[in-house]
């Protein structure tokens, strides 16, 4: 059973490990689109990662506890994989799914995300799973026009709220940053008093984690 | 040569948040042969998207996907009916009908607003 004190205590999405290996191209197997298939824009993995609970994380277990579910590069073998995992709103424990571009790692100190950050929005319980998929399938379908500068998307369940990222490239470039915010709004139907909050990699390095310490910015 | 002309302009005033219209920010005829600044980007509308899930190419089961109870199998373990009861139930106490997921959220449903 979860400790939920456990689960108030901040989540890594990087390991802030030094010996993290900047080899992700090498590990990455990439696919082709199946014959009539529709081809995606790039190739992307779906991984997942779920935080054991009691004990504390030390710096490298957090790469250790992620693994790739599938790697995909068509709308239909994106479909395959998605339809055989469990609903968002089913997943349960301190547990994240990442769906992220093929070789880059959902980690801070891949090559990609050194510089980057992310959108976050916080969500009541019982709305992630359409949430998810509507950003998933934003950011599949190229919806957001920031050419090459969406790493991936994370969905992280938490104990009482549920939370969904995007993550870019560049953090200090405020065109890019605006406009990924600005389709977040749309695609996921936000109120418009929603509070957005945008956090660098760099100080989530910083400070060892996720959520804490964001910027915040109102719709 | 033709005369040069500035491109036409249309400001529109908007009242109200419902009279934005549903393609606000797409790309016009949004699919696949979209020709976008820089190249030809491939993009797909949500609705396309979803349209994709009930072929039969994208049915068939995959074949590497790891086993991960919770993830990609059900998860039977006790800790986890006893989390999702509980789930439920306060999800069934917050509000009426929004909290609630439908079974078939791939179905091209109306955006509900969302209470955050």
């Amino acid at each position: 059973m979860n400790n939920k004190f456990d689960a108030l205590k901040d989540d890594d999405s990087g390991s802030g490990s030094e010996d993290i290996k900047d080899d992700s191209a090498c590990t990455f197997e990439d696919v082709e689109p199946g014959a009539g298939e529709h081809p995606l824009q790039y190739t992307y993995c779906f991984w997942y990662s779920k935080k054991p609970p009691g004990r504390n994380q030390d710096a490298s277990s957090f790469e250790k506890n992620m693994k790739i579910i599938g790697t995909f590069r068509s709308v239909e073998q994106f479909w395959r994989i998605y339809s055989h995992m469990i609903r968002a709103n089913d997943l349960t424990g301190h547990s994240d799914v990442h769906v992220f571009k093929g070789g880059i790692k959902p980690l801070w100190e891949d090559k990609a995300n050194r510089l980057g950050g992310k959108w976050i929005v916080r969500l009541r319980k019982g709305l992630v799973a359409r949430c998810w998929e509507n950003l998933i399938l934003a950011m599949l379908g190229e919806q957001f026009m920031v050419g090459d500068e969406v790493c991936g998307a994370v969905v992280s369940i938490r104990f009482q709220e549920d939370i969904i990222s995007i993550w870019n490239r560049s953090a200090n470039e405020s065109q890019v940053t605006s406009r990924i915010r600005d389709t977040l709004c749309r695609v996921l139907n936000l109120p418009p008093n929603t509070v957005m909050e945008y956090k660098t990699h760099n100080e989530s390095l910083k400070d060892r984690s996720s959520f804490r310490n964001t910027e915040f910015f109102t719709r | 040569m033709s005369e040069s002309k500035g491109i036409p302009i249309r400001h529109i005033r908007l009242n109200h948040l419902s009279e934005l219209p549903n393609d606000y920010g797409t790309t016009p005829g949004g699919t696949f042969y979209s020709t976008t600044p820089g190249g030809t980007r491939i993009i797909y509308d949500r609705s396309f998207l979803l349209k994709c899930r009930s072929s039969p190419m994208a049915n068939t089961p995959p074949s590497n996907l790891p086993d991960i109870p919770g993830v990609t199998s059900p998860d039977k373990s006790p800790t986890r009916q006893i989390t999702k009861i509980k789930e439920e139930e306060e999800i069934a106490n917050k509000d009426g009908s929004n909290g609630k997921e439908n079974g078939d959220s791939h179905k091209d449903e109306e955006q509900f607003d969302l209470e955050i």
